[in-house]
Protein backbone atom coordinates (compact mmCIF):
# COMPACT_ATOMS: atom_id res chain seq x y z
CA UNK A 1 0.00 0.00 0.00
CA UNK A 2 2.94 2.42 0.92
CA UNK A 3 4.60 1.74 -2.30
CA UNK A 4 1.47 1.93 -4.78
CA UNK A 5 0.94 5.56 -2.92
CA UNK A 6 4.79 6.53 -3.00
CA UNK A 7 4.35 5.70 -6.59
CA UNK A 8 0.75 6.78 -7.84
CA UNK A 9 -0.63 9.34 -5.42
CA UNK A 10 2.26 12.13 -5.18
CA UNK A 11 4.02 11.79 -8.38
CA UNK A 12 2.52 14.69 -9.76
CA UNK A 13 4.67 16.85 -7.65
CA UNK A 14 8.20 15.38 -8.67
CA UNK A 15 10.34 16.33 -10.85
CA UNK A 16 11.69 14.10 -13.64
CA UNK A 17 15.13 13.22 -12.04
CA UNK A 18 12.99 12.33 -8.39
CA UNK A 19 10.49 10.23 -10.55
CA UNK A 20 13.25 7.67 -12.19
CA UNK A 21 14.91 7.31 -8.31
CA UNK A 22 11.02 6.25 -7.72
CA UNK A 23 10.57 3.91 -10.35
CA UNK A 24 14.08 2.66 -11.05
CA UNK A 25 13.69 1.98 -6.74
CA UNK A 26 10.72 -0.07 -7.60
CA UNK A 27 11.90 -1.92 -10.37
CA UNK A 28 14.85 -2.91 -8.80
CA UNK A 29 12.34 -4.42 -5.85
CA UNK A 30 10.45 -6.31 -8.55
CA UNK A 31 13.28 -8.16 -10.06
CA UNK A 32 14.84 -9.05 -6.90
CA UNK A 33 11.58 -10.36 -6.05
CA UNK A 34 11.32 -12.39 -9.09
CA UNK A 35 14.56 -13.64 -8.27
CA UNK A 36 13.10 -14.76 -4.93
CA UNK A 37 10.08 -16.45 -6.21
CA UNK A 38 12.19 -17.85 -8.70
CA UNK A 39 14.12 -19.79 -6.24
CA UNK A 40 11.33 -20.22 -3.97
CA UNK A 41 9.46 -22.19 -6.90
CA UNK A 42 12.30 -24.06 -8.27
CA UNK A 43 14.16 -24.96 -5.13
CA UNK A 44 11.08 -28.49 -5.27
CA UNK A 45 11.69 -28.91 -8.95
CA UNK A 46 14.19 -31.77 -10.73
CA UNK A 47 16.50 -30.25 -13.29
CA UNK A 48 14.57 -32.02 -15.73
CA UNK A 49 11.62 -29.27 -15.27
CA UNK A 50 13.96 -26.46 -14.94
CA UNK A 51 15.33 -26.41 -18.65
CA UNK A 52 15.61 -22.93 -19.67
CA UNK A 53 13.57 -22.29 -22.70
CA UNK A 54 13.47 -18.34 -22.76
CA UNK A 55 12.76 -18.34 -26.42
CA UNK A 56 9.43 -19.33 -25.50
CA UNK A 57 8.57 -16.81 -23.49
CA UNK A 58 5.73 -14.59 -24.67
CA UNK A 59 7.64 -11.50 -24.88
CA UNK A 60 10.93 -12.90 -26.76
CA UNK A 61 9.87 -11.36 -30.18
CA UNK A 62 10.65 -8.04 -28.70
CA UNK A 63 13.54 -6.56 -29.61
CA UNK A 64 15.30 -5.24 -27.31
CA UNK A 65 19.35 -3.60 -26.81
CA UNK A 66 21.61 -6.45 -25.65
CA UNK A 67 24.63 -5.19 -24.24
CA UNK A 68 25.63 -1.63 -23.19
CA UNK A 69 26.46 -0.28 -26.45
CA UNK A 70 23.41 -0.80 -28.10
CA UNK A 71 21.38 -0.10 -24.71
CA UNK A 72 23.22 3.51 -24.20
CA UNK A 73 22.36 4.34 -27.88
CA UNK A 74 18.88 3.93 -27.53
CA UNK A 75 16.98 6.61 -27.56
CA UNK A 76 15.23 8.04 -23.89
CA UNK A 77 11.63 7.87 -25.22
CA UNK A 78 12.18 4.78 -26.99
CA UNK A 79 13.95 3.22 -23.26
CA UNK A 80 11.21 3.91 -21.75
CA UNK A 81 8.49 2.46 -24.04
CA UNK A 82 10.46 -0.77 -24.23
CA UNK A 83 10.38 -0.98 -20.45
CA UNK A 84 6.59 -0.36 -20.76
CA UNK A 85 5.82 -2.73 -23.35
CA UNK A 86 7.79 -5.54 -21.47
CA UNK A 87 5.51 -4.50 -17.95
CA UNK A 88 2.40 -4.12 -19.94
CA UNK A 89 2.88 -7.45 -22.17
CA UNK A 90 2.95 -9.19 -18.34
CA UNK A 91 -0.28 -8.05 -16.73
CA UNK A 92 -2.54 -10.71 -17.92
CA UNK A 93 0.05 -13.90 -17.22
CA UNK A 94 0.77 -12.14 -13.54
CA UNK A 95 -2.88 -12.48 -13.50
CA UNK A 96 -2.68 -15.76 -14.34
CA UNK A 97 0.35 -16.84 -12.08
CA UNK A 98 -1.39 -14.91 -9.16
CA UNK A 99 -4.52 -17.53 -9.43
CA UNK A 100 -2.42 -20.53 -10.31
CA UNK A 101 -0.48 -19.73 -7.10
CA UNK A 102 -3.21 -20.60 -4.64
CA UNK A 103 -3.61 -23.97 -6.70
CA UNK A 104 0.08 -25.47 -6.49
CA UNK A 105 1.17 -27.97 -5.00
CA UNK A 106 4.31 -26.98 -2.74
CA UNK A 107 5.69 -27.18 0.91
CA UNK A 108 6.68 -23.36 0.35
CA UNK A 109 3.16 -22.43 -0.30
CA UNK A 110 2.25 -19.77 1.81
CA UNK A 111 5.52 -17.80 1.44
CA UNK A 112 5.00 -18.35 -2.63
CA UNK A 113 1.41 -17.40 -2.78
CA UNK A 114 2.43 -14.23 -0.45
CA UNK A 115 4.90 -13.03 -2.74
CA UNK A 116 3.11 -13.64 -6.08
CA UNK A 117 0.74 -11.08 -4.59
CA UNK A 118 3.30 -8.80 -3.98
CA UNK A 119 4.69 -9.30 -7.28
CA UNK A 120 1.39 -8.41 -8.83
CA UNK A 121 0.92 -5.43 -6.28
CA UNK A 122 4.52 -4.05 -7.27
CA UNK A 123 4.18 -4.66 -10.87
CA UNK A 124 1.05 -2.41 -11.11
CA UNK A 125 2.19 0.34 -8.96
CA UNK A 126 5.86 0.19 -11.11
CA UNK A 127 3.06 0.57 -14.13
CA UNK A 128 1.88 3.04 -12.77
CA UNK A 129 4.92 5.28 -12.30
CA UNK A 130 5.50 4.48 -15.90
CA UNK A 131 2.45 5.75 -16.54
CA UNK A 132 3.41 9.35 -15.20
CA UNK A 133 6.81 8.90 -16.45
CA UNK A 134 5.96 8.78 -20.07
CA UNK A 135 3.46 11.67 -19.41
CA UNK A 136 6.43 13.59 -17.90
CA UNK A 137 8.76 13.07 -20.57
CA UNK A 138 6.14 14.28 -23.40
CA UNK A 139 6.55 10.64 -24.82
CA UNK A 140 4.63 9.38 -27.75
CA UNK A 141 2.69 6.12 -26.82
CA UNK A 142 2.03 4.40 -30.28
CA UNK A 143 5.38 3.00 -29.60
CA UNK A 144 3.98 0.74 -26.39
CA UNK A 145 3.01 -2.20 -27.10
CA UNK A 146 1.26 -5.20 -25.10
CA UNK A 147 2.45 -8.92 -26.39
CA UNK A 148 -0.10 -11.04 -25.58
CA UNK A 149 0.13 -14.19 -23.78
CA UNK A 150 -2.09 -17.08 -24.59
CA UNK A 151 -0.95 -20.09 -22.59
CA UNK A 152 -2.29 -21.25 -19.49
CA UNK A 153 -0.31 -23.07 -16.61
CA UNK A 154 -1.68 -26.59 -16.85
CA UNK A 155 -3.49 -29.01 -15.13
CA UNK A 156 -1.14 -32.26 -14.25
CA UNK A 157 0.86 -31.02 -10.94
CA UNK A 158 4.35 -31.33 -12.37
CA UNK A 159 3.23 -29.42 -15.44
CA UNK A 160 1.77 -26.92 -13.32
CA UNK A 161 4.51 -26.13 -11.09
CA UNK A 162 7.29 -26.28 -14.19
CA UNK A 163 5.26 -23.82 -16.08
CA UNK A 164 5.07 -21.92 -13.20
CA UNK A 165 8.65 -21.36 -12.95
CA UNK A 166 9.31 -20.66 -16.90
CA UNK A 167 6.32 -18.38 -16.36
CA UNK A 168 8.77 -17.04 -13.71
CA UNK A 169 11.75 -17.24 -15.27
CA UNK A 170 10.56 -15.34 -17.77
CA UNK A 171 9.65 -12.74 -15.60
CA UNK A 172 13.11 -12.68 -14.06
CA UNK A 173 14.60 -11.69 -17.14
CA UNK A 174 12.06 -9.16 -18.40
CA UNK A 175 11.93 -7.16 -15.10
CA UNK A 176 15.75 -7.30 -15.32
CA UNK A 177 15.73 -5.56 -18.73
CA UNK A 178 12.94 -3.04 -17.07
CA UNK A 179 15.63 -2.53 -14.12
CA UNK A 180 18.44 -1.64 -16.27
CA UNK A 181 16.99 0.72 -19.01
CA UNK A 182 15.59 2.39 -16.07
CA UNK A 183 18.60 2.79 -14.37
CA UNK A 184 20.21 4.09 -17.57
CA UNK A 185 17.51 6.65 -17.83
CA UNK A 186 17.95 7.42 -14.22
CA UNK A 187 21.43 8.35 -14.44
CA UNK A 188 20.83 10.76 -17.32
CA UNK A 189 18.44 12.95 -15.36
CA UNK A 190 20.46 12.19 -12.35
CA UNK A 191 20.89 15.66 -10.08
CA UNK A 192 23.66 13.67 -8.01
CA UNK A 193 25.76 12.35 -10.97
CA UNK A 194 28.47 11.16 -8.46
CA UNK A 195 25.96 8.38 -7.07
CA UNK A 196 26.00 6.83 -10.47
CA UNK B 1 42.90 -44.30 -21.26
CA UNK B 2 40.85 -40.97 -22.70
CA UNK B 3 41.32 -37.91 -20.62
CA UNK B 4 38.74 -37.80 -17.57
CA UNK B 5 36.25 -35.15 -17.54
CA UNK B 6 36.73 -31.45 -16.83
CA UNK B 7 34.36 -29.29 -15.70
CA UNK B 8 33.61 -25.64 -16.15
CA UNK B 9 34.15 -23.89 -12.43
CA UNK B 10 32.59 -20.69 -12.90
CA UNK B 11 32.41 -18.08 -14.88
CA UNK B 12 32.21 -14.31 -13.64
CA UNK B 13 31.88 -10.59 -15.46
CA UNK B 14 33.50 -7.84 -13.80
CA UNK B 15 31.36 -4.90 -15.24
CA UNK B 16 28.51 -6.52 -17.33
CA UNK B 17 30.65 -6.01 -20.67
CA UNK B 18 32.80 -8.95 -20.30
CA UNK B 19 33.12 -11.95 -18.94
CA UNK B 20 35.35 -14.96 -18.59
CA UNK B 21 35.20 -18.98 -17.89
CA UNK B 22 37.46 -20.91 -16.27
CA UNK B 23 37.42 -24.99 -16.27
CA UNK B 24 39.90 -27.52 -14.33
CA UNK B 25 41.76 -29.98 -16.23
CA UNK B 26 40.96 -33.19 -15.91
CA UNK B 27 43.16 -36.25 -15.55
CA UNK B 28 45.22 -36.91 -18.25
CA UNK B 29 47.55 -39.81 -17.44
CA UNK B 30 50.62 -37.73 -18.03
CA UNK B 31 49.53 -37.20 -21.73
CA UNK B 32 49.88 -34.04 -23.45
CA UNK B 33 46.02 -33.13 -23.75
CA UNK B 34 44.42 -30.28 -24.99
CA UNK B 35 41.05 -28.01 -23.97
CA UNK B 36 38.34 -26.65 -26.22
CA UNK B 37 35.30 -24.19 -24.97
CA UNK B 38 31.97 -24.67 -27.50
CA UNK B 39 29.32 -22.54 -27.28
CA UNK B 40 25.90 -22.10 -28.44
CA UNK B 41 24.00 -19.11 -27.76
CA UNK B 42 20.36 -19.33 -27.36
CA UNK B 43 18.32 -19.11 -30.48
CA UNK B 44 21.01 -20.14 -32.47
CA UNK B 45 21.96 -23.56 -33.88
CA UNK B 46 25.68 -22.85 -34.27
CA UNK B 47 28.37 -23.99 -32.15
CA UNK B 48 31.09 -21.12 -31.85
CA UNK B 49 34.56 -21.99 -30.09
CA UNK B 50 36.23 -20.17 -27.66
CA UNK B 51 37.32 -16.61 -28.76
CA UNK B 52 40.48 -16.20 -26.60
CA UNK B 53 42.48 -18.51 -24.71
CA UNK B 54 45.02 -16.44 -24.08
CA UNK B 55 43.83 -12.75 -22.22
CA UNK B 56 42.51 -14.56 -19.02
CA UNK B 57 45.40 -16.95 -18.13
CA UNK B 58 45.22 -20.74 -18.07
CA UNK B 59 42.27 -22.90 -18.21
CA UNK B 60 40.13 -19.74 -19.20
CA UNK B 61 38.36 -18.51 -22.07
CA UNK B 62 37.73 -14.56 -22.26
CA UNK B 63 34.59 -13.36 -23.96
CA UNK B 64 35.35 -9.35 -24.81
CA UNK B 65 32.94 -7.05 -25.61
CA UNK B 66 32.01 -8.15 -29.02
CA UNK B 67 31.17 -11.64 -28.25
CA UNK B 68 29.41 -10.96 -25.17
CA UNK B 69 25.77 -9.99 -24.96
CA UNK B 70 23.46 -10.40 -22.30
CA UNK B 71 19.86 -11.46 -21.52
CA UNK B 72 20.59 -14.25 -23.78
CA UNK B 73 21.60 -17.95 -22.46
CA UNK B 74 25.13 -19.33 -23.26
CA UNK B 75 25.30 -23.28 -23.37
CA UNK B 76 29.07 -23.76 -22.61
CA UNK B 77 30.58 -27.00 -22.80
CA UNK B 78 34.92 -27.76 -22.24
CA UNK B 79 36.45 -30.79 -24.24
CA UNK B 80 39.66 -32.33 -23.16
CA UNK B 81 41.19 -34.51 -25.67
CA UNK B 82 44.18 -36.63 -26.33
CA UNK B 83 45.68 -39.03 -28.63
CA UNK B 84 43.56 -41.60 -26.80
CA UNK B 85 40.39 -39.84 -27.14
CA UNK B 86 37.46 -37.11 -25.97
CA UNK B 87 35.89 -36.38 -23.07
CA UNK B 88 33.38 -33.53 -22.19
CA UNK B 89 32.38 -31.47 -19.41
CA UNK B 90 28.13 -30.63 -18.28
CA UNK B 91 27.19 -28.36 -20.23
CA UNK B 92 26.61 -24.80 -18.46
CA UNK B 93 23.97 -22.59 -18.85
CA UNK B 94 24.94 -19.06 -18.02
CA UNK B 95 23.58 -15.37 -18.55
CA UNK B 96 25.58 -12.53 -17.93
CA UNK B 97 23.52 -10.40 -15.72
CA UNK B 98 23.80 -13.55 -13.17
CA UNK B 99 27.35 -13.68 -12.73
CA UNK B 100 28.50 -9.91 -13.06
CA UNK B 101 31.36 -9.74 -9.51
CA UNK B 102 32.68 -6.07 -9.93
CA UNK B 103 36.66 -5.89 -9.48
CA UNK B 104 37.17 -4.38 -5.68
CA UNK B 105 36.73 -0.11 -4.91
CA UNK B 106 40.13 1.63 -5.78
CA UNK B 107 42.06 4.22 -3.44
CA UNK B 108 40.49 3.92 -0.04
CA UNK B 109 41.26 7.01 2.13
CA UNK B 110 40.97 6.88 5.79
CA UNK B 111 40.78 10.61 7.76
CA UNK B 112 40.90 11.42 11.20
CA UNK B 113 38.38 14.01 11.06
CA UNK B 114 38.53 16.53 14.14
CA UNK B 115 36.67 19.54 14.11
CA UNK B 116 35.51 21.47 16.61
CA UNK B 117 33.81 17.79 18.02
CA UNK B 118 36.46 16.63 20.99
CA UNK B 119 35.67 13.29 19.42
CA UNK B 120 37.29 12.64 16.30
CA UNK B 121 35.29 10.64 13.27
CA UNK B 122 36.96 8.36 10.51
CA UNK B 123 36.15 9.57 7.15
CA UNK B 124 36.48 6.75 4.54
CA UNK B 125 36.42 7.61 0.95
CA UNK B 126 36.71 5.48 -2.35
CA UNK B 127 36.35 5.33 -5.81
CA UNK B 128 34.02 2.87 -7.83
CA UNK B 129 36.23 -0.03 -9.64
CA UNK B 130 38.12 1.66 -12.78
CA UNK B 131 36.49 -0.74 -15.53
CA UNK B 132 32.77 -0.26 -14.23
CA UNK B 133 30.24 2.28 -16.08
CA UNK B 134 28.34 3.51 -13.37
CA UNK B 135 28.53 6.98 -14.87
CA UNK B 136 26.30 5.83 -17.65
CA UNK B 137 24.17 3.74 -15.48
CA UNK B 138 24.69 0.66 -17.21
CA UNK B 139 25.88 -0.32 -13.54
CA UNK B 140 24.83 0.22 -10.21
CA UNK B 141 26.82 -0.31 -7.93
CA UNK B 142 26.54 -0.14 -3.66
CA UNK B 143 29.34 -0.23 -1.65
CA UNK B 144 29.96 -1.96 2.35
CA UNK B 145 33.06 -1.09 4.61
CA UNK B 146 34.30 -3.07 7.62
CA UNK B 147 36.09 -1.81 9.87
CA UNK B 148 38.47 -3.30 13.09
CA UNK B 149 41.38 -2.29 15.44
CA UNK B 150 44.54 -3.76 14.18
CA UNK B 151 44.66 -5.87 17.88
CA UNK B 152 41.23 -7.19 17.89
CA UNK B 153 39.00 -10.00 15.98
CA UNK B 154 35.93 -8.40 15.26
CA UNK B 155 34.39 -6.56 12.15
CA UNK B 156 32.15 -3.85 12.47
CA UNK B 157 30.49 -3.81 9.20
CA UNK B 158 28.86 -0.81 7.51
CA UNK B 159 26.74 -0.31 4.42
CA UNK B 160 27.17 2.81 2.50
CA UNK B 161 24.78 2.39 -0.74
CA UNK B 162 25.78 3.73 -3.39
CA UNK B 163 27.90 6.29 -1.70
CA UNK B 164 31.97 6.83 -1.63
CA UNK B 165 32.23 8.22 1.35
CA UNK B 166 31.29 7.10 5.20
CA UNK B 167 32.09 8.21 8.65
CA UNK B 168 32.31 6.19 11.18
CA UNK B 169 32.29 7.45 14.83
CA UNK B 170 33.06 6.97 18.21
CA UNK B 171 36.62 4.95 17.55
CA UNK B 172 38.40 4.19 20.83
CA UNK B 173 40.68 6.86 21.75
CA UNK B 174 43.99 6.05 20.59
CA UNK B 175 44.65 2.78 18.54
CA UNK B 176 45.28 1.67 14.80
CA UNK B 177 42.29 0.39 12.84
CA UNK B 178 42.01 -1.27 9.62
CA UNK B 179 39.15 -0.57 6.99
CA UNK B 180 37.92 -2.60 3.79
CA UNK B 181 35.61 -1.70 1.45
CA UNK B 182 33.69 -3.79 -0.92
CA UNK B 183 31.11 -3.34 -3.50
CA UNK B 184 28.38 -5.62 -5.55
CA UNK B 185 26.16 -4.75 -8.28
CA UNK B 186 22.64 -4.06 -7.86
CA UNK B 187 22.02 -7.88 -8.80
CA UNK B 188 25.16 -9.29 -8.52
CA UNK B 189 27.80 -11.15 -5.87
CA UNK B 190 29.94 -9.00 -3.51
CA UNK B 191 33.86 -8.03 -4.97
CA UNK B 192 36.87 -9.67 -3.01
CA UNK B 193 37.51 -6.65 -0.39
CA UNK B 194 39.94 -4.18 -1.02
CA UNK B 195 43.20 -4.56 0.66
CA UNK B 196 43.34 -3.40 4.04
CA UNK B 197 44.27 0.74 4.48
CA UNK B 198 45.41 1.54 8.35
CA UNK B 199 44.72 4.69 9.98
CA UNK B 200 45.96 5.89 13.57
CA UNK B 201 43.63 7.09 16.05
CA UNK B 202 45.21 10.14 18.49
CA UNK B 203 44.40 10.21 21.71
CA UNK B 204 42.14 12.50 23.02
CA UNK B 205 41.20 11.51 26.22
NA1 LIG C 1 43.15 -19.68 -21.29
NA1 LIG D 1 28.70 -6.80 -26.55
NA1 LIG E 1 26.43 3.33 -9.22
Amino acid sequence: VVVLWCVTVSSEALNLSDLLERVSMASDKLHSLSTSLTSDVGSQLPPIFKIMRPSQCHTSSLQTPTDKEQALNVPEEELLSLARSLLLSWSDPLAVLLAEAHNLVHPDKSAILSKTKDLHLHSSSLGAGLEHLIHKMGAQSQGIISLPYNGDVGTDKNASLSNFYFLLTCFRRDSHKIDSFLKVLRCRASKRPEMC
Amino acid sequence: IPPGKPSLTSCRSPEKETFTCWWKPSYTGGLPTTYHLYYRLENSEIVRECPDYHTAGQNSCFFNKNETTIWRTYNITVVATNRLGSNYSDPVDIDVVYIVQPHTPENVTVLVMKEDDPVPYLRVSWEKPRNADTRSGWITLIYQLRIRMKNQDEWEEHDAGQQKVFNVFTPHSGGTYMVQVRCRPDHGLWSEWSPPTYVEVPDYL
